[in-house]
């Protein structure tokens, strides 16, 4: 970055501003923003909407908070509620509550609770997820995938049946990794060399190198050992 | 065109790599977005490469992980820049066995200065040695190929062609195309070889790492 000083965008209450290159953004209320932002430090609370590319070495997102175009990050906090209206890519995102990409999505290291859906691939080094509700990829792909189900007391028990979108399991067509470890999941294809499969999966096929474990509560429409 | 591509499962199992490490390479944008192309098979959706690109970039990576990191690597892969700067000499060319001797000696010289070769120079004769060696060109055509080559790929817009060598009734011709690029011919033509500016280039990158690693 230039070694000029770049001014800081602040939003209080209800306003909107402009896109541009900043230092700080930090945003409380409700606010919209027209044109991309880039930033270094991104802080967003209450009721956002940015209506085109967000990109920030740190962002801290609280509230609701729509980003239409592409989002690039260093770290990010999520708590509350993201949507992102194409790409999300970055280094670490630590979740609380729930994220929405419409687009792929790529990360080293992706750890939370909550809930998430990525309509194209998630690809990721570490994915460690506690379900609240459904976790939801086309595609998934990574070093390694570790989920597991919250503990879910007699409310959303309650609500998960009459609504399918609350009911913590993971949902992918693919999943491809090297360690993968899940619970509650449903999926086509599960490919990996380490494969642990928890309690609640159903899946159609898994594919595995090395080892594999499959809980007796599983239903796995076929296992098979590839490679040598 | 099927021949020419590879599978997730076969690649995996011919290099040895794991999916962690493809995606991972992949997201480092050491393997480009395009290669991956995805097909319905009767299991499902599979995921497909254009192999012998996709081999040699692998071999790439592998070979250049000691002296470097992921970051610096997708850096010098993608950036052409740093590549077309390179300059190997004569020596090299031979010790490192990057085009055979024959070539060398026969076309070298043509490219002006004796001794060295910058990356345009050497993408040419690498083109020509692989034919040669391969036995499927005679030296006469080389020479009509290497001529072809040295004086109409500049005319090419975006720098990247493909090659078509064919032969009619003993009659052998050379079609350079604007790639992607798909020609039709007639009943007679045999199309002896094709060769892509992309492919190329990606072989020679290769054999040409160890350049930038130093």
């Amino acid at each position: 970055m230039d070694k000029h000083q770049l001014p800081d965008l602040i939003i209080n209450g209800v306003s909107g501003g402009a896109g541009g290159t900043y230092n700080n953004v930090n945003m409380d209320g409700v606010g919209k923003v027209v044109g991309p932002i880039v930033a270094r430090m991104f802080k967003g609370n209450g009721h956002m909407n940015l209506n085109d590319d967000l990109a920030a070495e740190e962002a801290e997102c609280n509230g609701v908070i729509k980003v239409m175009g592409n989002m690039r990050f260093g770290t990010l906090k999520v708590g509350g509620v993201l949507n992102v209206g194409k790409s999300f890519r970055g280094e670490s995102c630590t979740l609380n509550g729930m994220v929405s990409v419409k687009g792929d999505c790529e990360l080293e290291d992706f750890v939370g609770e909550g809930s998430f859906s990525v309509g194209g691939l998630l690809s990721a080094g570490h994915v460690d997820f506690k379900l609240q509700s459904q976790g939801k990829a086309n595609e998934i792909g990574v070093e390694s995938l570790v989920i597991r189900q919250v503990n879910n007391g007699f409310w959303s028990k309650m609500f998960s049946g009459i609504i399918p979108k609350l009911r913590p399991e993971l949902c992918a067509r693919t999943i491809e990794g090297d360690f993968i470890d899940v619970e509650y999941t449903t999926a086509d294809i599960i490919r990996g060399n380490i494969v642990i499969i928890g309690p609640g999966c159903t899946l159609g096929r898994v594919e595995y190198r090395e080892q594999i474990t499959v809980h007796p509560e599983a239903k796995v429409g076929k296992v098979e050992k590839v490679g040598e | 065109m099927e021949d020419d591509l590879i599978s997730k499962k076969q690649l995996l199992d011919l290099t040895g790599i794991s999916y962690g490490q493809l995606y991972r390479w992949k997201r480092k944008q050491l393997i480009p977005e395009e290669w991956f192309i995805r097909k319905s098979t009767f299991t499902g959706q599979e995921t497909f490469f254009p192999k012998e690109m996709i081999l040699s970039r692998i071999h790439n990576i592998v070979n250049m992980k000691e002296g470097l990191s992921l970051d610096e690597m997708a850096d010098k892969l993608s950036d052409k820049a740093s590549f077309e700067k390179v300059s190997v000499t004569a020596k090299e060319i031979l010790e490192r066995n990057i085009v055979s001797t024959i070539t060398l000696r026969k076309f070298g010289k043509s490219l002006g200065d004796e001794s060295i070769y910058t990356f345009e120079g050497l993408v040419h004769l690498f083109a020509v040695d692989r034919l040669l060696s391969a036995g499927e060109m005679s030296m006469e055509e080389a020479e009509l190929l290497f001529r072809t080559l040295e004086e109409k790929v500049s005319r090419l817009e975006s720098g990247s062609w493909e090659l078509f060598f064919v032969r009619k009734m003993g009659v052998s011709s050379f079609i350079l195309a604007q790639a992607p690029a798909e020609l039709w011919f007639d009943e007679g033509v045999r199309l002896v070889s094709k060769m892509t500016y992309a492919d190329l280039i990606e072989q020679l990158k290769g054999k040409l790492a160890y350049k930038l690693v130093e």
